[in-house]
């Protein structure tokens, strides 16, 4: 299977047709098929074909097509028309939305091809995929292991080697995270940076679409063409265009954080050695690392649980049965009945918990303790970074990005909170809005583990290109340890 | 514990959703487990402040008085559970009513 | 025996006047097929996001200074979280702790104390929900979204009104200031002001404030104070025979002129408000603001003192020239094309305002107008033809006509020449010599006899102004 820059070229140039790409992708979704992967809610050949003609015509009008037939998969929870929308819910189980996201407009305009609607934790909220109502997504290199989540389809797909890259979503990790445990990439742009018109709110002060790639190159290139002002979302920044770098031959000058509050002492041995092994390579190039300090990082994820579920309970009121989606309605057979009966049976677990402490965290007595204080400490945090940048004189940082490589499923899921520390390297990040990504650093005992590198607000370029560098330098599937 | 039975009940009922019989202990004590974790942010004394962080841009932008809707490429009566008339329809309010 | 103050504040809704909803590019429109005017945003679907009108903005801060409130450069937008059938997001976005304006106050004349000012708490903007309707199929609520995200401007006043009365006068003030900055029709009947009232009672000389209950569902200013008589009555007898007010919502039943509460449970009004993260903050600069102090117009109070001060019009007559902004506007112009202002008054209040209140337009210009007031004046036309001339025009095609071309096409115009007036009048005196003798003889009243018979000699056409003169000169001879 080509990268996405390959690819591309190969259909711009008339080697090879969007009706053969398409073809080839479907016999790769086929196969991640009958081996069980369950990492597409819904994908079909009428589509791909659909897709197909539709990149004919658009270059049959002579446009510049920088993802010419280029497969791109897209986590179920951002709306196409041409395809169900479900969140990984059963509330909006069949759910078909009338209009299409702004990244997936974006996508189609640059001729990509949209191959398949991919699992994930119910809502985005997850770190497994385990809390999907259409069951768990297998690691693509064991399949008793999560793939991470919440964007674990889209993770598993890629580094399955169905697509060379996918959309999927960021709230507090959800693309990072996943990526390291597939031994893929996977970037988070800065907050404000791709428009969010379409995807399906959770956290909306979080909330990021993202990409996972095969290579940097190939999630760079996505994020090129998705990047953008609209003006379809209020919270998206003026910006110019995301332009890539060249792959630098030295990094002479770059200094570069590792924050000593990611490196507990009980760090597991072969993520350590994934970061020790990136850090020799970033210094090989040139680049200095410097101890820093993020201070309040040990909130982060407190915060974010503070936060997030406070924006979802809010987000999440809409899903009631009355205008879409699936309905239910109770005994008494009126209004309350119809949203509790809907929103009881439609919600799993997981969204119920967090529909719950969102709700509480803002309630009347409460909103001061929880929610007010959990803003302040965001505050902190955000300028924790801003203090390491600099005053503190760093350009990027460098991090873990899980504490473990991908646990075993089922091995979290009794206790929530247990689960919700597995986003301890990569909450703060959301937090505070900054870009970040998560690049696979090499095997321990056969599992991925990743590195992150965090840059300054719009930093994507840089970090972009320090990635691809370290990337050349090191070998992703080799033993660490 | 912080929380408890009646309060996860309320809070349930402002969220309008139900919770079988057999999930309330439950739920109470994950609720009540998450609600003592995130706790921890009250060791952040009150008077640490740093600048207030805007995600997204410090102004929002306006939009002229327009008109240009995002066209729905298929009306409401292709997703709504049920529709008459070019209504949507819910069940009588019964116990909500108000106005 | 207990002697009651009442103590009422208002929540005024009004409709800014624009062409689309608040938070996307639907039209704002009234009385289109259900559901027709709508979008991802306004219909709350999945991943649809909110985008503020500027004109809303604009036409609230322009509401905000002709009140005399504060308006605040830095504002947020805040979820109002609750369910309801025609809330499709689940919250309504509106502002709560940091609201575009407060302050400023609304004036007007109470029946009971003369001139009262009310205070306005503060001014903010939201969305408006759909339309619910619960009648119209059994065992269903009907929901219409086409309202939904239209944008609203809330006013919320002090309590600082003391009876129903008084309520009414607010409304009617707090009405005419918004129409004429043009901020809203503010029509009751189309739904573009709404009002929500709250009303308690206490001893009078008691500082402290009795509970107080919300009135809704009034649809016109009349049944706002029919609504709060009968609250009022209802807190009165409750208190007098022991009982307590319960803080509750009460429906105004305009047939039957009862209130009585809504069936819904009070427990769930804990709309968890926090600043909705979808929208950055409001932040207005000194030109923005700027720009709708001078868009604002003279309004209403200070029109009315300039009415009298300038052009002697009468606190009665200023009143019900003001009362719309374009009738002054009217006035004021045919005023400057030089006709005197007590006529024009008269002229206004009567014939132009039967016109506009049929047809909603003024088919004379206020310059004709002035012209007509001046031929009356100069006795070219008598003052009833005047009045035949200008019906002419009022039911007429369209087109241009000149005072002089119509006088003389109905053959209005009054003989002034006194040549002709000299010839009737002589003709009349041969005729009635008895009378003549009568007249010499003492009896002065007979002048109008007289001119009564030139009139008639004259088919009605001399100006009996001239008439009259040369009557006395040939009586007397």
């Amino acid at each position: 299977m080509s990268g996405v820059g390959a690819q591309a070229e190969k259909v711009e140039a008339g080697k090879v047709s969007a009706a053969e790409s398409a073809r080839d992708v479907a016999d790769r979704l086929k196969l991640a098929e009958a081996r069980g992967l369950n990492a597409t809610l819904y994908w079909s050949e009428a589509m791909l074909a659909a897709e197909a003609r539709r990149v004919d015509a658009l270059r049959a009008s002579g446009v510049a097509l920088p993802l010419a037939g280029v497969p791109i998969a897209l986590k179920d929870n951002i709306v196409t028309t041409d395809a169900p929308t479900t969140c990984g819910s059963r509330i909006l189980e069949g759910y078909r939305s009338p209009y299409d996201a702004t990244v997936v407009s974006r996508l189609r305009a640059a001729g990509a091809l949209i191959a398949a609607k991919t699992n994930l934790d119910e809502f985005a909220m997850g770190s497994s995929t385990e809390h999907s109502a259409y069951g768990r997504v297998l690691h693509p290199l064991d399949p008793e292991r999560v793939p991470g989540g919440s964007s674990g389809g889209s993770a598993a797909l890629v580094g399955a080697g169905v697509v060379a890259a996918a959309l999927g979503s960021e709230t507090g990790g959800s693309v990072r995270q996943p990526a390291s445990f597939c031994g893929i990439v996977g970037v988070k742009p800065t907050y404000g940076r791709v428009s969010r018109f379409g995807l399906v709110a959770f956290g909306s002060s979080l909330d990021c679409v993202s990409v996972f790639g095969r290579t940097v190159d190939d999630a760079a290139r996505v994020l090129a063409v998705i990047a953008g002002q609209d003006a379809r979302d209020a919270t998206t920044v003026a910006q110019l265009p995301l332009e890539l770098q060249p792959v630098p031959g030295s990094l002479t000058g770059l200094r570069i954080g590792m924050p000593k509050e990611y490196f507990p002492a009980d760090l597991d041995a072969g993520v350590r050695a994934g970061v020790d092994r990136a850090a020799a390579a970033l210094r090989a190039l040139g680049a200095e690392l410097v101890p820093v300090s993020l201070p309040h990082t040990a909130y982060a994820v407190p915060t974010y649980y503070v936060l997030a579920p406070a924006e979802a309970a809010s987000n999440l009121a809409r899903f009631d049965g009355a205008r879409y989606g699936v309905r239910r309605v109770g005994p008494a057979g009126d209004l309350p009945s119809l949203y509790r009966a809907t929103r009881g049976a439609g919600f799993g677990p997981e969204v119920r918990r967090r529909i719950l402490v969102g709700t509480y965290v803002l309630s009347a007595g409460y909103y001061d303790a929880y929610y007010a204080k959990a803003q302040q400490v965001r505050n902190l945090i955000a300028a924790d970074f801003s203090t390491a940048f600099g005053a503190g004189g760093v350009d990027l940082l460098l991090t873990p990005t899980t504490p473990t490589p991908a646990f075993r499923a089922g091995e979290k899921t009794s206790d929530p909170v247990s689960m919700y520390l597995a986003d301890i390297f990569v909450s703060a990040v959301s937090l505070a809005g900054l870009p970040a990504l998560s690049l696979p650093s090499g095997r321990s005992d056969g599992l991925p583990v990743g590195v992150q590198l965090v840059a300054p607000a719009f930093g994507e370029a840089r970090m972009l290109a320090v990635a691809a560098a370290l990337e050349a330098a090191m070998d992703a599937t080799g033993e660490v340890r | 514990m912080s929380i408890g039975r009646d309060e996860v009940l309320h809070v349930a009922r402002l969220a309008e959703l139900d919770v079988p019989a057999q999930d309330v202990e439950g739920l109470v004590g994950q609720i009540g487990r998450i609600v003592d974790y995130v706790a921890q942010l009250n060791q952040v004394p009150a008077g640490e402040q740093a600048a207030k962080f805007e995600a997204g841009p410090p102004v929002v932008a306006l939009r002229e008085d327009v008109p240009g809707a995002v066209p729905l490429a298929r009306g409401p009566e292709s997703f709504a559970p049920e529709f008459r008339d070019g209504f949507f329809l819910v069940p009588r309010l019964g116990s909500m009513e108000a106005e | 025996m207990t002697t009651w103050e009442t103590v009422i504040g208002l929540e005024v809704h009004v409709q800014q006047g624009t062409r689309t909803k608040m938070f996307c590019g639907c039209l704002s429109s009234f009385g289109d097929p259900p559901n027709t005017n709508i979008c991802p945003t306004c219909l709350g679907l999945p991943g649809a996001l909110p985008v503020p009108n500027a004109e809303a903005i604009r036409l609230a801060v322009r509401g905000a200074l002709a009140l005399g409130a504060t308006v605040h450069p830095v504002s947020v937008f805040a979820r109002k979280n609750y369910f309801y059938p025609d809330l499709p997001k689940g919250y309504q976005i509106s502002q709560f702790d940091r609201p575009l304006a407060t302050g400023g106050s609304v004036q007007f004349e109470s029946p009971a104390r003369g001139t009262v000012v009310c205070s306005i708490t503060r001014l903010h903007v939201e969305e408006d929900a759909g339309k619910s309707l619960h009648d119209r199929y059994p065992g269903r609520t009907a929901v219409d979204l086409n309202r939904a995200g239209t944008p609203l401007a809330e006013i919320v006043s002090g309590p600082d009104l003391r009876s129903p009365a008084e309520a009414r006068a607010y409304l009617v003030a707090l009405k005419q200031i918004l129409v004429y900055a043009g901020v809203s029709d503010c029509s009751m009947e189309k739904g573009t002001l709404r009002v929500d009232a709250n009303l308690s009672i206490r001893p009078a000389g008691q500082s402290a404030l009795g509970t107080k209950t919300e009135i809704k569902n009034m649809n016109s200013f009349a049944n706002v104070e029919r609504a709060l008589t009968a609250e009022r009555e209802r807190q009165v007898a409750l208190l007098e025979s022991g009982g307590r007010v319960e803080q509750v919502t009460l429906l105004f039943n305009a047939a039957t002129g009862v209130v009585r509460p809504t069936r819904s449970k009070e427990e769930s009004h804990d709309y968890r408000y926090f600043p909705d993260p979808d929208l950055p903050p409001l932040v207005l600069d000194a030109a923005f603001i700027d720009a709708q102090r001078k868009a604002l117009p003279e309004l209403p109070d200070a029109r009315r003192a300039r009415f009298a001060e300038a052009y002697g019009v009468s606190a009665y007559h200023a009143q019900e020239l003001t009362n719309d902004r374009r009738v002054a506007d009217y006035f004021e112009a045919a005023v400057k094309a030089g006709a005197e202002p007590k006529s024009v008054v008269g002229w206004v209040l009567g014939e132009v305002m039967a016109g506009y209140n049929a047809s909603g337009q003024f088919k004379w210009t206020p310059a004709r107008l002035a012209e007509l007031i001046a031929a009356s004046k100069d006795g070219r036309v008598s003052h009833q033809a005047a009045k035949q001339i200008f019906d002419y025009v009022l039911q007429a095609e369209p087109g241009e006509y000149t005072v002089t071309g119509i006088a003389a096409k109905l053959g209005l115009v009054q003989v002034q020449d006194t040549g002709a007036l000299e010839g009737w009048v002589d003709e009349v005196l041969s005729a009635f010599p008895g009378e003549v003798a009568r007249f010499r003889g003492g009896e002065a009243k007979l002048i109008g006899f007289f001119v009564g018979q030139v009139m008639k000699k004259s088919g009605g056409k001399a100006d009996p102004k001239g008439v009259t003169p040369i009557l006395q000169k040939k009586l007397r001879s």
